[in-house]
């Protein structure tokens, strides 16, 4: 039961932070992350949306329309680009539901379907951005200098805050 | 998830994309021609920005205070090499200042008021920094209220790091200029040679895998050496004159043979920002 729970105003705050720790382990950690040429790109946001698909269960969450509205904070404060993330995070959101259905989701599945979130979100964003001209990176630099290292370091945060975070969707329910 | 049929969810998809791009080139548009973004941006960034600072100064001054613990194990050294530096350092800020007085008094002989080298600095913190591979960019705490304009210059310990590329009223996006996209680092710069001459260039991107700027299509003959100093010229526009951008590490023929292609080293550690100043030209 969604409505009664406190995953009500527990789901959004934590989507929030995480969307600010985004920005702060950016900052804090550019000297390791942003060591050009190679570029990790931490996407916690991410891995909350995954999380509450993965242990949603049978509580009907708004997932989706939350993916949007964070989407959207994302591309006017971080990006300035409006119409990327608004709707690559929902689109994310929807093909986890389509995964899930095939795949019962434990911590292993859940690595596999965050691979695959993960490179989509990165892909989509980099075709947006060779399409609006924000970026000159090729693509087979694309694949070596940010999609490698940034899978490395967001699979490390799922496997760090797997279970943190399955604690906390456990103890907002 | 109720099950769509093959069509409508085609339909769907290709809306999505169509208004995804619609959006795209309408908010990259409004980025490049306009001063200021549109007001219900503006507010909303204004707000997140807001609460992003109190995620953002925890862990800001968590990091200062780990930095702070790792640099005392080298104050020693540092501090034997520092008293040394003092010592030159008043010579020339003393003979800085005589020479800053001359030129003031000079001026005003020939009544001139604000030349390109003037600018008042306006010194801001950066709260977060955008989590992109493509768009290297900071936001910082100070906007349009604290004066801040759009594509001014902004600068963190002694160089160029970059251009003011969206302005709200309490924060503002800076472009760094290892940013390689079409408009992020293109500044106006001259290098004065050691024989006394001065080129004058636009800057054309960054190669990330040496972490140096490049400035191409020089048609110069005089020879630019290694080591050669790159400062802003101050020419169209709002940057002022005499900002450090660099130094010259290399000097090669460009891909045609017919010009001359730079590689400059960075003045400052481009990955690791702080505090930044924007420089405000008088205009």
């Amino acid at each position: 039961m969604y409505r009664l729970s406190k995953m009500r105003f527990g789901f959004p705050i934590g989507l929030f932070l995480l969307l600010f720790v985004d920005g702060s382990v950016s900052q804090v950690f550019s000297r390791q992350m942003f060591n050009t040429p190679s570029v990790m790109v931490s996407h916690l946001v991410v891995l909350w949306l995954v999380c509450g698909v993965l242990f949603e269960e049978n509580m009907a969450m708004p997932l989706v329309k939350w993916a949007a509205v964070i989407g959207a904070v994302f591309d006017l404060y971080y990006t300035g680009i409006f119409g990327v993330y608004i709707f690559v995070f929902p689109l994310v959101v929807y093909l986890t539901r389509q995964l899930v259905n095939y795949i019962s989701p434990n911590f292993l599945s859940g690595l596999l379907i965050y691979f695959i979130d993960i490179t989509i979100v990165e892909a989509l964003s980099f075709v947006a951005s060779r399409a609006v001209h924000m970026t000159s990176m090729s693509g087979s630099s694309f694949l070596v200098n940010t999609l490698g290292p940034t899978l490395a370091f967001n699979l490390a945060m799922f496997v760090i805050l797997y279970f943190p975070i399955r604690w906390v969707y456990n103890w907002l329910k | 998830m109720q099950k769509f049929s093959f069509n409508r969810r085609l339909v769907i998809i290709i809306v999505c994309l169509i208004v995804s791009f619609a959006l795209m080139t309408v908010s990259v548009t409004i980025r490049n021609k306009k001063s200021t973004p549109p007001l219900i941006q503006q507010f909303g960034n204004d707000i997140v920005g807001l609460t992003d600072r109190v995620v953002a100064l925890p862990a800001n001054g968590l990091s200062g205070s780990v930095s702070a613990i790792s640099e005392l194990l080298n104050t020693y050294q540092e501090n034997q090499q520092l008293k040394k530096q003092v010592s030159e350092l008043a010579q020339t800020k003393v003979r800085d200042q005589t020479l800053a007085k001359e030129n003031k008094q000079l001026k005003q002989q020939i009544k001139l008021n604000d030349s390109l080298t003037d600018y008042t600095a306006i010194s801001a913190a950066v709260i977060t920094r955008t989590p992109s591979s493509w768009q290297n960019q900071v936001v910082i705490n100070k906007g349009s209220s604290a004066g801040v304009v759009k594509n001014m210059p902004v600068m963190s310990g002694s160089g160029l790091v970059g251009r003011v590329a969206e302005v709200n009223k309490t924060n503002s996006k800076v472009e760094l200029i290892t940013d390689n996209n079409d408009s992020a680092n293109r500044f106006a710069v001259s290098i004065t040679t050691k024989a006394g001459k001065t080129v004058n260039g636009v800057l054309s991107g960054y190669k990330s895998a040496t972490g140096q700027i490049v400035m191409d299509n020089l048609t110069t003959k005089s020879k630019i050496s290694k080591g050669d100093k790159v400062v802003t010229s101050g020419l169209g526009g709002v940057t002022p004159k005499g900002l450090f951008v660099g130094t010259v590490a290399k000097s090669v023929g460009s891909d045609y043979g017919l010009s001359t292609k730079l590689y400059i080293t960075p003045a400052t550690d481009l990955s690791d920002l702080n505090i930044v100043t924007v420089a405000v030209t008088k205009q």
